[in-house]
């Protein structure tokens, strides 16, 4: 069932609340569990079949977190070490069996020329969500973070539907201390402020991202099946697609947290205006932040920890500070950095874009990286170099962000090609007919520049329209949690200070009739923009 | 300084403040870093998550004890983390 479709918004959603809340009233036992089963309920209603392939491995997981736990106390620190790689290696498996195993049998058939049969395997909704929230959960009870849980608080952690399917990545300290505390009754403000962010995210996903979608498909249909992309369609395809996939998850993840937020219960921040980030380590701190938090803690973090204990007990330095080496650059950052980016490439998605797309991510970290090395030897004066640097790193950064996402888009290599090598100008300019006319006395001159007449598009026109729209929204207006900022719509937002890093026009939410006006208009349009043929892009993942 | 036994023993908050402030200092080339229970690594400019896991490291090394990778994340500011140290000075080897 996806957020963005009638049956959920006008059935299933007020159907739990309103029971959650009845069930509250007499017992918060009751509440708990009836929101366990709604949020089976919601997995099943896509695939029954979804539940019967989950449930196994939430027992499975279920019974190692509860050996872990004992081992933890007992401290019996090799077994519970051994217990871990277990269950990882178990989870990981779960994973690569339903997502990627297809994607290597294939590249084995492309590498050596076999012809090994693909199985037809029935991936499981969000699971590369539910896996890693799975993982963090072990290592969180084997380094005693967690130290008592039941099957009903395991359940409700891993299945509670506002972030079951695509986020955001969860730890159980976060929400479950939570769940502890809940009347399970309802509350005025937090419903204010949740259907606020969730019909907030309805519009982000269902008026703009579905809105600039079909123009941005079409040309990069036109990609796939070969046609040459020209430079002002291909950065408008570019541009266009980061704008959509930006407005959908972060749309996306608005909905869930404003779902969470009436049963009480504040997920952690996903997005905090990626477009507006300086570098692109600024732009990974603001972009689906939950897996960049688990990604840098339980992949990154031990794999660089590891490199630089090694290191060090050999006598070289490490890393850190204007003495880095070249050495210590390349093994104890640019290696687990480009590692790491790589998996999270290949978590979005089996298919060597999504690798590719990764890969880029790790080269232009480590590049941030390097000239952060570099910068502070040269730039003393650190207010300055804000001043002055800030302005290009912004636009470095999207433009690294809009580049990459060509291959995050492009279905195969191929595409991605064709629409990069159409920006660079390799397939010359072509504009409508209708700008010739427009331009007046000019269009012999820019015709002479080699600019051809391409057919007459009025998407171009549209599309150009939505960019400049949607870009003043991302890069210029503030965010839905610095807008609600006063009522800390998620964890680890400046509730005090939401506007310390821009933009220039500050709104502040509250509750009173202007907003709701406002907040009723929201609703009114993301609602009558229901009904297309839509997906979150991240249901995929 | 606690002696405990012959072996292991705990350092006081203060002698581990000043430990690690040598090494972020020595790391970030900043001698003038004097790191205090409620220092956060945001407080200290050029700490990043890169010099952040060389610090541990390099405390392994110098006091003989080793964090976990969940410890690492978990730390909300150096106060976390010398009270974390002093609990692995104590546990036995």
């Amino acid at each position: 069932m996806l957020f963005n479709s009638y049956e959920f918004i006008f059935f299933f959603l007020p159907a739990t609340a309103a029971i959650f809340f009845l069930f509250g009233h007499f017992s918060r036992v009751l509440a708990i569990r009836w929101l366990i089963a709604a949020s089976l309920f919601f997995y099943a209603w896509w695939r029954p079949l979804n539940v019967l392939l989950i449930a196994p491995s939430i027992l499975i997981n279920f019974g190692l977190a509860r050996l872990l736990m004992r081992l933890a106390r007992d401290d019996k620190r090799a077994l519970v070490k051994t217990v871990l790689i277990v269950g990882i290696v178990f989870n990981v498996g779960f994973l690569g069996y339903f997502k990627y195993a297809n994607f290597f049998v294939g590249a084995v058939d492309d590498a050596f020329g076999t012809n090994f049969v693909l199985a037809k395997i029935i991936l499981p909704l969000g699971i590369s969500f539910i896996t890693f929230q799975k993982i963090a959960f072990l290592v969180d009870v084997a380094a005693k973070r967690v130290v008592s849980f039941t099957l009903q608080d395991y359940c409700l952690f891993v299945l509670f539907f506002p972030q079951l399917i695509a986020g955001p990545i969860v730890h159980y300290r976060e929400v479950m201390p939570q769940f502890q505390r809940a009347t399970c009754r309802y509350n005025s403000e937090d419903m204010a402020v949740g259907l606020t962010l969730f019909f907030g995210g309805l519009f982000k996903k269902a008026f703009l991202a579905d809105g600039i979608a079909p123009m941005v498909t079409s040309i990069y249909d036109q990609a796939a099946s070969g046609h040459p992309i020209t430079l002002l369609y291909a950065w408008m395809a570019a541009i266009g697609f980061t704008l959509q996939i930006y407005f959908d998850f972060s749309g996306y993840s608005d909905m869930a947290i404003g779902i969470a937020r009436l049963f009480g219960i504040r997920l952690p921040a996903n997005f905090f205006s990626p477009l507006r980030a300086t570098s692109i380590v600024d732009y990974w701190l603001r972009w689906h932040m939950t897996l960049t938090r688990f990604l840098t803690a339980y992949l990154y973090n031990p794999l660089s920890l590891w490199l630089t204990r090694r290191r060090l007990a050999r006598g070289q330095r490490g890393f850190g500070g204007r003495k880095t080496t070249v050495g210590s650059f390349v093994t104890l950052l640019m290696l687990p950095t480009i590692f790491t980016m790589c998996i999270s490439g290949l978590w979005h998605g089996a298919g060597y874009t999504f690798i590719f797309w990764g890969f880029l991510h790790g080269v232009f970290l480590s590049i941030n990286h390097l000239w952060r090395l570099l910068a502070q030897r040269q730039w003393a004066d650190r207010q300055r170099y804000e001043r002055v640097m800030a302005p290009l790193g912004w636009a470095l950064t999207v433009f690294c962000a809009v580049g990459a996402m060509v291959f995050f888009r492009s279905p195969t290599m191929a595409t991605a090609w064709n629409v990069l090598q159409g920006m660079a100008g390799r397939h010359g300019v072509a504009v409508p007919p209708t700008v010739f006319e427009h331009l007046g006395s000019l269009a012999g001159a820019i015709r002479n520049l080699g600019v051809a007449l391409g057919p007459i598009d009025t998407r171009f026109f549209a599309l150009l329209e939505w960019i400049f729209a949607l870009g003043l929204l991302a890069f210029l207006c503030p965010n839905s949690l610095q807008v609600l900022a006063r009522y800390e719509p998620a964890l680890g937002i400046d509730t005090l200070a939401p506007y310390k890093s821009g933009p220039r026009l500050r709104l502040s939410w509250n509750i009173s009739f202007g907003w709701a006006v406002a907040v009723a208009a929201v609703v009114a349009v993301g609602v009558a923009h229901l009904g297309g043929v839509s997906e979150f892009l991240y249901w995929h993942f | 300084m606690d002696v405990l036994d012959s072996d292991r023993h705990t350092m006081s908050e203060r002698e581990l403040l000043g430990i690690f402030s040598r090494i972020v200092g020595d790391l970030l080339e900043d001698d003038s870093i004097a790191l205090s229970m409620t220092t956060r690594r945001s407080d200290v400019p050029d700490w990043d998550s890169f010099s952040y896991i060389n610090f541990f490291a390099t405390v392994e090394m110098e006091l003989n004890v080793r964090y976990g990778v969940a410890d690492v994340e978990s730390f909300d500011d150096v106060g976390a983390i010398v009270r974390r140290t002093q609990a692995l000075l104590l546990a036995p080897e």
